[in-house]
Formats: C-alpha cells, structure tokens, sequence
C-alpha cells in the first residue's frame, strides 16, 4: 500500500526528475557503496563462505581431507537420537521464556509510563540486565542455582518453601526451569525498553477522551493501549523470538546443555559441534536454524497482515 | 562537476577502509616482534609467563615477545582460527589434546633437527624427554611445560571426625570414609563427585586403576592382549564403585558439576575429598574456609588391582609453522625450557616439574606436594600411563563419554550401556583409524 502511494507520487513529477538516474545516481551510489562493500565483505562472505562447509567434510581436526559430502551433514543432524529432544526443548526454551518476558515487561512499561518522583532512576536499572554479557549472566545464575552453596536454595528455605535443597541444574525436570527464569530475568527489559517507547506515541487525549466516557482501565488498554501499539507489540514478540531462538549463551555457561542434553537446544547444540571441531555439521545445524527462523517469521508476518486486514 | 567529486570521494573512502583492513603491524626498527599465545589461560599464569617474556627481551634486545591470552573456553578454537589463516602466531601453548589436530593439519613447526645437540636435553626428566615425540610421526612439536597429574584432596579434621586413622588408599576406602562423613542436613558431603563437564577423566581414572594390570601403558584405554579396557570385568566393578559414591557420598547436584563447584566444593569446606591436578593446591591455599592443618593431599587411589593408573598429561610451548621468524622461536622455546624459567613457571602454576634438579628442591618434598614425591618414588604402584589424548576425535570422545555418564547419573543409561557404548566406540575408531 505505502509503496504504491510512493510510486504514484512519483509518477507524477517529471520523469527526468527520478532520484536514481544519471550522474545523481551514481553520486547516490558510491555514497552507499562504503556500506555495502562493508555488509558484503563482513556479513553476508563469510555467511555463504560458512554456508558451503555445511556440504563439506570439514572438520578442524583434520582438514586434510574437506571433500564436498553433499546433504550428508543434515542426514547426521536428523538422525541423530537427540535431535528430536533438542527440537523440543528448543520450542519450550522459546515459548516458556517469551510469555512471562512479554507480560512482565508489559507491566513494568505500563507502570513505567506514569509519572513519578525517581522514574529515571528506575528505568535505569530496570534497563541495566541488557547490557550485561549473556554468558555473565549464565555464569551468575549457575552460581545462583548451584544447590549447596546458591542463593536460591538457601532463600527458599529461609522462608520454609523447601526443607531440603533443590538439585536445580542436575534435575532433568527443573534444569529447563531455571535456564528460562534465567532468560526471563535478563529478556524482561529489551520488551521494557521496546514497548515504553511505544507507550509514548498514544496521545494522552485519547484516555483522556476515554475517561470522559467512563472507560475503566482495563477496557482503555484493551481498546486503546493495545490497538495503537500493536505493530511494535508484533515486530518485538518477532525479533525476541529470532534472538532466544539464537541464543546460546545462558544455557551453555549455566548447564552446557546438560544434565544428558536435557537443556540442549539447536544452538548450544551447534556451538559444542564447533567444539569438537566438527564445523560441517555445526554449520549445518546454523543454516537448518536460519530455515526455521525464516519459515517462522514469513508465517508471522503473514499471520500479523491477515489479522490488520481483517480488522481494517 | 561536484556530483563528481562526491563519487570520487565515495570510491577513495571505500578503497581506504579496505586498504586499512589489510595494513599490517611489524616494527621497522629492525627488531624481530615475536606473538605467543596462551591456552590455559589465567590472570595470575599470564603474569608468570609475561614476567619470563620480560627476561628473555632482557637477554635479547633484538627480540619482543607480544603474549595474547583469550579466555581458557575458546582459547583452543582461537588459536585454531589462528593457525588455519598463517598469521599472527610465532610460538604457542600446545596441549596433549591439541597435538594431534593441529600437526595433522600441517600447523605446527617440527623442531627435531634443530634441537639437535641443544644443552637442555641433559637436564629433562625421562617423562618430559617422552613428552617431546609426538607418537603418531616421531616428530617433536613442542617441549613440555610441566605435568598433571591426579592426587586425592582431603579433608584431615574431617577424617579424623569421622574415626579413620588415615586417608584412603583405595576407591573402596574412598566410598567407606565419605559415606561416612557424608551429611546433607548439615551441608556436609563426602566427595566432590565430577558429573558435568570432563567427567569422562575420572571414571576413566578408575577403570584403569582397575584394570592397572591388564592395560598397556602406552595407550591406557587398550589391554596388552587387544581390545578395550571398557569391555574387562574390572571395568564393570570400577564404574560400580563410582556411581556407589556418587548415590552414598556426593552432592545430588554434582551430577552438574565441573571444575569451577568442584574445588569451591572442597575450598569452602562442605566436601571431604577431591580428585584434582596439583594446580588446585593454590586455590585451596587461599580459601578463607579452611586452614593450612584442616586439608592434605593423598596419592591417586589404587584399585581393586591394588594399584593405580597416574594419567599423564601436559602441555608445552611449539612453534607455528608459518612463523617468519623460526630462529627466534626457538630461541624463546629453549629460553622457557632450560635454567630457572622453567622451574619458575611449574612453581607458580603448581605443576610437576620437566627438570630433574627438582627432585633436590625443598618446595616438592613438604605439604600438598609429598604425595607427588610419594607417587614418583612409587612407580610399580602408580604407574604412569599414557591416554591417548593425542587422538584427532579426542573432543568428540570426551563430550560423547561426558553426555552418557549424566544419562546414567540420572537413571537413563544403565552403567553396562555406557561401557558397551565406550568399547563400540574405542574399537570402531581403532578399526577405522
């Protein structure tokens, strides 16, 4: 729709005057030509060059012999006897850290947004988990949780919720748990940041208008809050769905994927086949996550674009 | 005209950032800059090992030493990036399990001919003359730095609390005195049980013990008469004993614990007994927890064999093969291997020593270190074995054995699975090989 108000609008002016003909542009393009030399050189060689070893044996142990191996890579991945316990706990890892990190950073946006003595102060250090390394983080909860001599335990018996510790990251059932509390703790504040930004584009007359009609609180932010930022709603849920897809970091520093894979997702997975130098097969499970992030996000939008139309 | 200018500006920039990218750093001055780098990285090891760089500068003017130290986790894969792109790396710390990959694939610089006559070899000990061939091709890549190798950590006061008269000998007295310290009310258990990452080394530790007297001690997971060590009865009642110690003496949540919960264990006073290299000794010295009469070392624990396997591993300094500068790197090789550097570098990382006048030092005949003296002293009991570490699918071998202990450990994988698994393993990679 907007691109074809732009072509309109550009039909309508001269022809002679088109901002990428000519010597302009080719002005326009040596300007853009230092960042796309750059994304091409840094980002998008060393991903195909990476793509290809997924079909090579290639492994850093021994490179005497990188001889193309066709889809021999991917058939090791499927038929690997984990790979349907790493699928699952990959959805779980995704599903179970994103709703809490949704809702609460909602909350939290929504409480942000009035005004109060200290608001900076709080948003602070409400935004201080994000910039703190994954990897820290994992290293940190892994103490946190570590059974004997963690916090966690001895706050829960402090209070008499338990009367012997909990073996969190030995426990197959309670590992995943405090992986994602993990993840949650540190997500919570990306959807903060995101969503009281958007807070700030609703007009205040808008529930002032509301008010006037008697609206409680609940109906405005269902009717008001809600619809007007909905898109930003949509485009976060997308981009922390990519990001937790990717993102090994908490996992691999608290459990390494263990105990025996319980924790194991595609991407913790692949980094400890790069550890035992197997870069084919860690290769291979990246480009098998870049396929079901982008079967994931065309589904998504499309989803999200059928739900605007039918509501427009 | 200006639409041109503003081109021509573009593609220079372009051409800049490009050029920038490939500018390198060596100094003009005529001085030769040496770049080494480290694996087992840590804060107080890199300044031991700055504070030789700086003795050697100081013997050779001509020559600086840059050391990189990345982080111990990816210091391995760094220096694997490295090597595979030829630059930036003259010397290097090459592990026992590094050894392999990185000669197979044509990185490592063979230092044979050049060492010929060198005054140092007169000075080595017969283990650190042994470590410098590589087996599979004879070739020397690298001389040692020093040795690992096992000794029991254990709790004095705790032992004498719980009516023993001495620290264990044996695995089987090891699951006697730890059951019997073992207190989870009070926080208080026996043995720092190895469930997370490398736990392969311990069970291996006992299963060769076990099986001490059947194994060839050059390749310590294959019997003189063939096979693998995993498919003997001893094999069987070793992993038995261990995961007895494991249900009866163990922190239920060391099924997850790696070296970092094992020694805070031990260091903060809530387990009895820890099987570590002497590097720990150290660590625990600093622990505010314990005093210098509430903990000791033993020797490794025998087996039911009545003797123990001592793994042998190490690591030392090799030289990349596409170094410019071959001549200084060897220069700097034979700098940390002879005279004091050495000694220097085994002291403050507590490590067994690659010198023979250490054996008159007084530092390795009291505290922590008697037991080592115990063990050398002792060699048809402790007996030095080698595994083959060297092997190119080492990794895979570790993380494989790593992920089935857990599966047992929680009840998934019973122990005559894991060893069947270990044997197919072993004899099919032997077969292949």
């Amino acid at each position: 729709m907007g691109n074809e108000v732009a072509l309109r609008r550009g039909d309508s002016a001269s022809p002679r005057r088109r901002v990428f003909s000519g010597r302009h542009g080719w002005t326009i393009a040596a300007f853009l030509a230092p960042a796309a030399v750059f994304v091409g050189l840094f980002i998008y060689y060393p991903m195909i060059s990476g793509s290809q070893m997924a079909f090579r044996n290639w492994n850093l142990n021994n490179l005497t012999d990188t001889s193309w191996v066709g889809f021999k890579n991917f058939q090791a991945i499927f038929e690997n006897p984990d790979f349907g316990t790493i699928l699952s706990n990959s959805i779980v890892w995704v599903v179970a850290s994103i709703v809490p990190q949704f809702l609460i950073g909602f909350a939290i946006a929504l409480w942000l947004r009035r005004k109060f003595r200290f608001r900076g102060l709080y948003q602070a250090l409400i935004f201080f988990p994000w910039a703190i390394s994954g990897f820290l983080i994992g290293i940190l909860f892994r103490w946190m949780f570590n059974s004997e001599f963690g916090v966690i335990n001895d706050l829960l018996s402090k209070v008499g919720l338990i009367d012997q510790p909990i073996p969190w990251l030995a426990d197959p059932s309670t590992a995943m748990v405090a992986v994602i509390v993990a993840n949650v703790w540190y997500g919570v504040t990306f959807f903060t940041i995101m969503i009281l930004a958007a807070l700030q584009s609703v007009p205040d007359e808008m529930y002032e208008a509301a008010a006037l009609d008697g609206s409680s609180k609940p109906r405005m932010l269902f009717s008001i809050t809600i619809p007007t930022i909905r898109t930003t709603l949509a485009l976060t849920v997308l981009l922390r769905v990519i990001w937790i897809f990717n993102f090994p970091d908490i996992i691999y520093a608290m459990t390494g994927g263990g105990p025996a894979n319980q924790t194991q997702i595609f991407t913790t997975w692949m980094v400890t086949t790069t550890q035992r130098g197997d870069y084919g097969q860690a290769s291979a499970i990246g480009l098998l996550v870049i396929g079901v992030l982008f079967v994931f996000a065309a589904f998504y939008l499309l989803a999200m674009r059928e739900k605007k139309e039918v509501q427009s | 005209m200006r639409t041109t200018k503003f081109g021509i500006a573009g593609i220079a920039l372009t051409a800049a950032l490009a050029l920038t990218a490939c500018a390198g750093g060596e100094p003009d001055n005529g001085t030769v800059k040496l770049q080494m780098v480290e694996s087992l990285t840590n804060p107080a090891r890199t300044d031991v090992i700055r504070g030789l760089l700086d003795d050697f500068e100081a013997e050779n003017p001509g020559i600086t030493v840059e050391l990189v130290s990345p982080p111990t986790d990816q210091a391995d894969q760094k220096i694997q990036q490295m090597l595979q792109s030829g630059t930036g790396i003259d010397v290097l710390e090459v592990r026992d399990i590094t050894v392999g990959p990185f000669s197979t694939n044509g990185w490592l610089y063979d230092m044979t001919d050049d060492l010929q006559g060198w005054s140092g070899w007169d000075d080595l000990t017969d283990n650190a003359i042994s470590q410098t061939t590589y087996a599979e091709d004879g070739k020397t890549y690298s001389i040692p730095y020093g040795f690992y190798g096992l000794s029991l950590f254990y709790r004095t006061d705790l032992v004498e609390e719980a009516g023993f008269d001495a620290a264990p000998t044996s695995w089987d007295d090891l699951l006697e005195q730890a059951s019997a310290i073992q207190d989870p009310e009070k926080n208080r258990f026996g043995y720092a049980f190895r469930g997370g990452s490398n736990a392969n080394s311990n069970v291996v530790a006992i299963i060769t013990s076990y099986a001490a007297d059947k194994i060839n001690v050059d390749n310590a997971f294959e019997l003189t008469g063939g096979g693998t060590v995993f498919s003997t009865p001893e094999a069987a009642a070793a992993v038995k004993t261990y995961f007895e110690i494991f249900k009866k003496a163990s922190p239920p949540s060391s099924v997850a614990w790696g070296y970092p919960e094992m020694v805070e264990g031990f260091s903060n006073g809530s387990t009895a007994f820890l099987l570590q290299d002497p590097e720990v000794i150290a660590a625990i010295q600093q622990s505010s927890s314990l005093t210098e009469e509430q903990w000791s070392t033993a020797p490794l624990l025998v087996g039911a064999s009545g003797k123990a396997a001592q793994p042998v591993s190490s690591g030392g300094w090799g030289i990349a093969k596409a170094t410019k500068h071959p001549e200084e790197s060897l220069k700097l090789i034979k700098f940390l291997s002879e005279g004091d550097a050495p000694i220097t570098f085994a002291k403050e990382n507590s490590l067994v020593p690659i010198l023979k006048s250490a054996a008159d030092d007084e530092f390795y005949k009291v505290g922590a270190w008697e037991s080592y003296l115990y063990m050398t002293e002792h060699p048809d009991v402790y007996i030095p074995v080698t595994q083959p570490r060297t092997v190119s699918w080492w990794t895979e071998w570790a993380q494989k054995a790593d992920t089935e202990i857990q599966q047992v450990l929680i009840g998934k994988m019973t122990e005559a699975e894991m060893l069947a698994s270990w044997d197919q393993y072993w004899t099919e990679k032997w077969a292949t090989k």
